[in-house]
């Protein structure tokens, strides 16, 4: 995770706030830095018994594909605390995880697809 | 198995129409979700910990469009004020681009946005609300006022239709791939 700011002219403007350091599970940044906010996941046909309500409220929430910022939304959770806690649930084989929005280079049938798409819309 | 997540950032000033935007386009009323930030150490005293620091609430809009049975698209506003550069970054992170609203009646408002999708050499269009139907700018004031780029293209838009919103992210997602092109 990068904590880049802003580099431009206005210093005071500078970006002084950070996320704020969660701690679930005494971790406090996701493992898969590719697991961003658009990121979507989808529950996996595994026995649930084991988890703890919280979790287990994701897992529900993901009976289809959803990404991250959708569950951070539902289910009423600062994103920082949605990354790390989908973060657990793909680690421990409880979701899925499908191709983050990440890839600097786009193919260009990918943006075919989106043009079209928006057109039909 | 597979599903991919494309991601546009609807940018610009206070209250240029982002939601509005997201809104007239998405499939789903937008949603809001909040990130809990905190100020950072640098000039701050270490020592304190983190309960005593200033922690603040950022919220982000956003809205999805269903481009195929593999792909989603989604839309997310920048929080209104500037000084949430963290998210902005976040937001930017694999983006094919973003939309810069402007407010012909606060211009200036929007320069912080093109400025720094320029800066990142992120493709984004400028896309001009016009409100009120009336604009006293000709698009060459507002290039200039706005100092973009020739090739940055400008649309004008209402944010409230939908067709026009399709438009300024068809165009968006067009000066992209001429980028892949420029590039390959
Ligand atoms: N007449 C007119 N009103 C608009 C248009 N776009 C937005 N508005 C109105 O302008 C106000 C601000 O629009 P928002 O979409 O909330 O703007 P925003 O950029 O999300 O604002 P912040 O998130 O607060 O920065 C709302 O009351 C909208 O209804 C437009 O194209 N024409
Ligand atoms: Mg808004």
């Amino acid at each position: 995770m990068s904590f880049e700011t802003w580099d431009g002219d206005d210093e005071s403007a500078a970006g002084r706030f950070v996320p704020l350091y969660v701690l679930v599970n005494g971790r406090t940044a996701p493992r898969d830095s590719t697991l961003d906010l658009a990121t979507q996941v989808v529950a996996l046909s595994v026995d649930t018994r084991r988890l703890e309500p919280e979790y287990l409220e994701i897992v529900r929430q993901c009976a289809g594909w959803i990404s991250v910022a959708e569950i951070g939304a539902y289910l009423k959770l600062p994103l920082a605390i949605a990354k790390v806690m989908v973060d657990v649930l793909v680690e421990q084989g409880y979701l899925a995880v499908g191709t983050p929005a990440q890839q600097r280079i786009f193919d260009k049938s990918l943006l075919d697809q989106v043009i079209a798409g928006l057109e039909r819309l | 198995m597979d599903r991919t997540s494309v991601k546009i950032v609807v940018a610009g000033g206070f209250g240029t129409g982002k939601t509005t935007l997201v809104a007239s386009v998405s499939e789903i009323p937008p949603l809001t979700t909040e990130e809990i930030l905190t100020e950072a150490s640098l000039g701050v005293d270490d020592t304190t910990g983190v309960e005593s620091k200033t922690t603040t609430t950022v919220a982000l809009d956003f809205g999805r469009i269903t481009i195929s049975p593999d792909v989603v698209l989604y839309l997310f506003g920048t929080p209104g004020q500037d000084r949430f550069w963290f998210m902005w970054d976040e937001l930017a992170q694999g983006a094919v681009g973003a939309i810069v609203l402007v407010d012909t009646r606060r211009l200036d408002s929007s320069f912080p946005a093109v400025d720094y999708f320029e800066r990142r050499g992120i493709p984004f269009v400028t896309a001009v609300n016009r409100f009120f139907g009336e604009c006293d700018y000709t698009e060459d004031e507002i290039r200039g006022a706005l100092e973009l780029d020739p090739k940055v293209p400008l649309v004008w838009c209402d944010a409230r239709d939908k067709e026009s919103s399709k438009l300024a992210l068809i165009t968006l997602v067009r000066q992209a791939m001429a980028r892949l092109k420029v590039k390959a």
